[in-house]
């Protein structure tokens, strides 16, 4: 006649965490791999904005970013912010520079679109708009969120690249075109891929799409 | 040949420090000293090694702070004197801090570049040199900014005849910077290397011991002529900066 073993106290805890060990290491590969798991998605539905017409949002990988506009601040070049959005111009524009924590930067039209991404040329192509006259603010900070229109090392040669800030970066203060700030969505863009130490990203994260609101 | 260009473009790329200063002056291994100042410059130092330029022929050494922190109230003191208007009109925004500064391996006190409106200074530069060598540099930015104020054919033509200037600033063995007894229309050696350091020089000691240039100019007709013109020239600019 056969026996049955049974097994003791310490080996059912042993058996049970090794259980628990195989399901958590499990879970941990599929889930943790997505980047974008623990991101607030902000639908726009349960959203209010005091003035909709300036609320334009950008659809990433991760979610969407909603960004308020500062026509006061800088009349030129949110006009021109506008005009490229409604043209879709920045719809598939690769976040091609990207400095981990401080700062995202896309839209050349001409070599970021991910759909045609020119490694060679990036960051001098253009939208064919011309280009557009700097328009500083002294009194504008560039705290976390901040969008700033960027431009080569000359002033006045503003076109359709723009940067956002992950932080406050004190020096841009009067350097820059300030656009703008992100109202929802900031945990958004820390997700966008960066270049590791380099300043460029190779096979850049992009702009899904990129819409005034009252035009969704 | 599209795949060359991406490998020197991987090549590049891995080799430049992301930040945010980087992304506005192109100097790598940046960091703020001090930001917030009357006349609105913007004090940067260097933390790490840095090389740019053309073929990274510009290097300088990061900054010892204790070292700075020494010398900082001195280049401060010199560069107050400069308004944010006319500071403006220079184009000069941003100095860089850093320690043994070369450019094509000759040791230099100072950089300026009106593009990225930055000067870079070399704080280990020669003490008994070192606040004419920053009003020195600030006059470059004030020629390059200024082209038809500092016309060196002009400004040659108050020597003699018979001097000439080399063929630029260090094809020659004219480098001493100390003050001539007898100047002879020369404020220092170096002075006779060509007209710019010429008049960089006459600014930057009228900058710094405008008293005894007053007296020197009395007997010194060449020099009183250089004088006057570098002088008249600057109060287009600004009325009151000597």
């Amino acid at each position: 006649m056969i026996k049955t073993i049974r097994a003791s106290k310490s080996e059912k805890i042993l058996f049970i965490f090794l259980i628990c060990l195989s399901i958590f290491a499990f879970t941990s590969f599929f889930l943790l791999k997505n980047k974008c798991l623990f991101v607030e998605k902000n639908n726009l539905s349960n959203l209010y904005f005091n003035e909709p017409n300036n609320i334009a949002v950008m659809n990433v990988e991760c979610g969407n970013v909603i960004i308020e506009l500062y026509p006061d601040i800088s009349p030129k070049t949110v006009e021109r912010f506008k005009i490229l959005i409604e043209k879709k111009m920045y719809d598939g524009s690769a976040f091609y520079k990207v400095s981990e924590n401080t700062f995202v930067q896309a839209g050349d039209i001409e070599y970021g679109n991910i759909n045609n991404l020119d490694y060679s040329k990036i960051g001098s192509g253009n939208s064919g708009l011309g280009l557009l006259k700097s328009e500083l603010n002294n009194d504008f900070k560039f705290t976390e969120g901040s969008v700033g229109f960027a431009r080569t090392t000359e002033f006045d040669t503003e076109d359709s690249e723009f940067f956002i800030t992950l932080k406050e970066i004190p020096i841009y203060q009067g350097e820059y075109t300030p656009i703008g700030k992100v109202v929802y969505g900031l945990d958004i863009l820390t997700k966008i891929k960066t270049g590791n130490k380099a300043i460029y990203v190779l096979r850049p994260d992009y702009i899904k799409t990129f819409r005034l609101l009252n035009s969704n | 040949m599209k795949i060359l260009i991406f490998f020197v473009f991987i090549f590049q790329i891995s080799c430049v420090n992301a930040d945010e200063i980087y992304n506005l002056l192109k100097i790598p291994n940046l960091e703020i000293y001090k930001l917030k100042n009357n006349n609105n410059i913007r004090y940067l130092s260097a933390k790490g090694n840095f090389k740019i330029g053309i073929n990274k022929n510009i290097t300088c050494e990061e900054v010892n702070i204790n070292n700075l922190n020494t010398k900082f109230p001195l280049i401060e003191k010199n560069l107050n004197r400069y308004n944010s208007n006319f500071l403006n009109k220079i184009k000069l925004k941003y100095v860089v801090f850093c320690e043994n500064l070369f450019i094509s391996e000759i040791n230099t006190g100072g950089i300026p570049d009106i593009k990225n409106r930055t000067l870079i200074l070399d704080i280990n530069f020669n003490k008994k040199y070192f606040e004419r060598m920053i009003h020195h540099e600030i006059f470059h930015m004030i020629q390059n900014t200024h082209i038809k104020y500092f016309d060196e054919d002009k400004f040659s033509s108050f020597n003699h005849a018979s001097f000439n200037y080399a063929e630029c600033s260090t094809c020659s063995n004219r480098l001493n910077l100390d003050q001539y007894e007898k100047t002879d229309g020369f404020l220092t050696e170096y002075s006779k290397s060509i007209p710019s350091e010429d008049m960089a020089e006459i600014f930057s000691f009228l900058m710094t011991d405008k008293e005894t240039i007053e007296v020197k100019i009395n007997n010194d007709k060449i020099l009183s002529k250089k004088v006057n013109y570098i002088k008249l020239n600057l109060a287009k600019i600004d009325k009151n900066i000597l």
